[in-house]
């Protein structure tokens, strides 16, 4: 099985399977009705890549991670849309025990590092075996394959800079933070899923520990012939590892692109305004600007016109009704009336502060990849 | 960082601390006990010695009367019969009763025991085994109407006093339909022994405190049971096996082992309680267990019995911690290697 597993890889490093999200938009009922978390969101992750998705808490980024697995928790539910999967097909389509099986071996699932996401009366190892058995390996197919798969949960954890038999004969709570987050990427990966969702993963974990696992999702994704989404607060995160950024606010996504250019000429206003955000560690504090205002809750996010004009310095009055035009240009996109009116015009009326905060993030990126 | 090899130290080292400390409370309690009993207001042999002088007897005629009823006269002070008293247990030998003269202490709790430890362990691991099945059950069907009917009737079965319970039973199973005896241990018909009648009518008379312990409980574990499964299924891990697709069975146990883990404490704490008896369900069921005794023995003044009762309470309430807390060493792995934390 492992020895399948990895010829498999080689053979496939280069198909990655591609993810296609058309029109998705899940929603939750409370008191007040179903009220959406998530709406119209259009979204490729190309095959191969590292797609990053920020926003704030609320801003929905979380459930378009669940949707992914077609596991928005109730109260919540997908209300329409797609995510078309190569080789698998539409996972909201999915139900039952089809969906279970495509869970584990076609996308892998990595929880915040802070969440324990392993049952703490079982060792790390009887979860691999459990694991194994809920996907069919063991009794009809022998032995063999269970032991296949700890062969290969052990490799993965020596690869991420563990002892993987010693881990896998540890409960939870023997574990650090780190050492939690390379189980968790592990137990994504042992089944040999190609598509993997890490939501908030360097979350709640030391700065040298955040930059070693940075680095262990950038090699193994590269190993694998991965193809990731990172669901993160945190530009920095997306700026060390994500190929592809997109930027969500009110369950919407409001730009994305190539990470590069996003951070370096962000256009949508709260873009900007997330990256004039970031103090520097050069240079005087004053010079980093918070939003002002608050981020909108389920319940009151605008349901016709821009979710972000409240907080928006480029207000219009085109922004208060109405569809907001999705602008494309080259392999970039931003949803807003002031980037479509004068796209050129914006751009100069950005302070020099934004600019420069901007430029340093996006050289930041660049030097890593 | 805890391996397996460590689990047996582990064990052995809180075992040993827990014998320690139970075995210092196990002396202050004595003592303490000791010291109550003695001060209650009322002596028996007194009482009777002072009867007798009254009817008109000599003095040490009564006196002599009184020792041949009892056995013995206390005498000494009250360090002198402290001293007395632990050096028996020491040898466990709880003196004789008073109650039922001649006969030793141990005798006397021993037949009193069987009475009330068997019916309050069925009753007890019943409700526990219904309790629990139901808890899950209505933590899954939560939001269902069966599941808050479970839930209300553990609320209502939780509030009802055992004596109300076992009046109820009583007036049911008795009067309205009379198919249960309405107290006692065995038909008085039947000889004691191993013979198919005889034990058909043990189990006859024990059912109504059985039935009556198993419905007192069942609310409270069915409470425990639902609210330690609606937080387990909350937890992270839950969803997170979830997400890597784990079988539904899978899952179930995951969520099971570690919603009852909590519940085995009390389970634990509870069967140390048993040697307590139940006054009021002995008293209504007409039951001779421990609950009876007791009050026997302290209507009679019976001082070693009453100690002897004491002690036997405190012992079974230190075990029940002690075995509770190995309980959790070894089916719970954060206990085990405590400070040891990576």
């Amino acid at each position: 099985m492992a020895a399948e597993q990895s010829s498999e890889q080689s053979s496939d490093r280069s198909s990655a399977p591609g993810v296609r999200i058309r029109g998705l938009s899940v929603v939750y009922r409370t008191g007040a009705g179903e009220l959406p978390a998530v709406s119209g969101i259009d979204l490729d992750l190309p095959p191969g890549t590292i797609t990053g998705v920020v926003g704030e808490s609320g801003s929905g980024k979380s459930t378009l991670a669940l949707s992914l697995l077609n596991a928005v928790q109730p109260p919540g539910r997908i209300a329409a849309g797609s995510v078309e999967i190569d080789g698998l097909g539409d996972v909201a389509a999915l139900h039952g025990d089809g969906l279970r099986r495509a869970r584990g071996r076609h996308i892998g699932y990595v929880f915040q590092a802070a969440q324990n996401s392993l049952n703490p009366l079982k060792t790390v190892g009887g979860q691999l075996l459990d694991l194994g058995r809920s996907h069919g390996m063991g009794r009809s197919h022998g032995p063999d394959d269970l032991r296949g798969l700890v062969r290969e949960a052990r490799g993965l954890l020596d690869r991420m800079g563990l002892d993987g038999a010693r881990v896998l004969d540890s409960y939870q709570h023997e574990l650090s933070g780190g050492m939690r987050q390379r189980v968790g990427i592990m137990l994504a990966l042992v089944l040999n899923a190609r598509v993997v969702v890490l939501d908030e993963p360097t979350t709640a974990l030391d700065m040298i520990t955040q930059a070693t696992i940075l680095r262990i999702i950038r090699e193994v994704h590269e190993e694998r012939g991965l193809t990731t989404l990172v669901i993160t607060h945190d530009l920095g995160v997306v700026a060390e590892v994500a190929d592809n950024l997109a930027v969500m606010y009110g369950g919407r996504l409001v730009e994305q692109g190539p990470t590069g250019e996003v951070l370096g000429d962000p256009r949508h206003p709260y873009t900007r305004g997330l990256l004039a955000a970031i103090p520097r560690l050069a240079g005087d504090i004053g010079e980093a600007r918070a939003l002002p205002g608050r981020p909108p809750t389920l319940d009151s996010v605008p349901a016709d016109g821009c979710v972000f004009r409240e907080r928006c310095a480029l207000r219009m009055e085109v922004c208060e009704t109405g569809r907001v035009p999705v602008v494309s240009w080259g392999s970039r996109t931003a949803v807003c009336h002031a980037v479509q009116g004068a796209r050129e015009d914006v751009k100069q009326t950005v302070t020099a502060g934004t600019v420069t905060a901007g430029t340093a993030i996006a050289d930041m990126g660049e030097e890593q990849a | 960082m805890a391996l397996h090899r460590s689990r047996a130290r582990a064990v052995a080292w809180r075992l040993a601390g827990h014998l320690a400390r139970g075995f210092v409370m196990i002396l202050v309690v004595t003592t303490i006990s000791f010291l109550i009993i003695r001060n209650v207001p009322g002596n028996p042999l007194a009482a009777r010695y002072e009867k007798l002088v009254e009817q008109g007897m000599a003095p040490d005629a009564a006196a002599r009367a009184v020792e041949v009823l009892y056995g013995f006269m206390p005498q000494g002070s009250l360090w002198d019969q402290y001293v007395g008293y632990m050096s028996g247990l020491a040898r466990f030998d709880l003196g004789e009763s008073l109650m039922v003269p001649g006969s030793p202490v141990s005798d006397v709790l021993l037949s009193a025991t069987k009475w009330t430890v068997l019916p309050v362990l069925a009753g007890t691991l019943l409700s526990f085994l219904v309790g629990v099945v139901m808890g899950v059950y209505a933590a899954i069907k939560r939001s269902g109407v069966l599941g808050d009917m479970l839930a209300i009737s553990g609320s209502l079965l939780h509030g009802v006093p055992q004596y109300v319970l076992a009046l109820l039973l009583g007036a049911i199973f008795t009067t309205l339909i009379p198919i249960l005896p309405a107290g006692g241990t065995a038909d008085i018909l039947y000889e004691p022994g191993f013979d198919a009648a005889y034990i058909g009518s043990l189990i006859e008379h024990a059912t109504l405190p059985v039935l009556t312990y198993a419905l007192a409980g069942y609310g409270g574990w069915i409470l425990a049971m639902k609210s330690s499964v609606v937080t387990v299924l909350g937890d992270d891990f839950i969803l997170a096996a979830e997400l890597r697709g784990m079988k539904r069975s899978i899952i179930f146990r995951y969520v099971a082992r570690n919603a009852i883990l909590p519940l085995f404490t009390i389970l634990a704490l509870s069967l140390g309680l048993l040697f307590g008896g139940s006054i009021f369900i002995e008293r209504i069921f007409n039951y001779p267990g421990l609950g009876l005794m007791l009050i026997d023995s302290i209507n009679n003044r019976d001082y070693a019995l009453m100690g002897g009762a004491f002690l036997l309470i405190t012992v079974a309430i230190i075990v029940a911690n002690i075995v509770a807390d190995l309980l959790y060493t070894v089916i719970d792995p954060r206990v085990r290697g405590e400070g040891e934390t990576a």
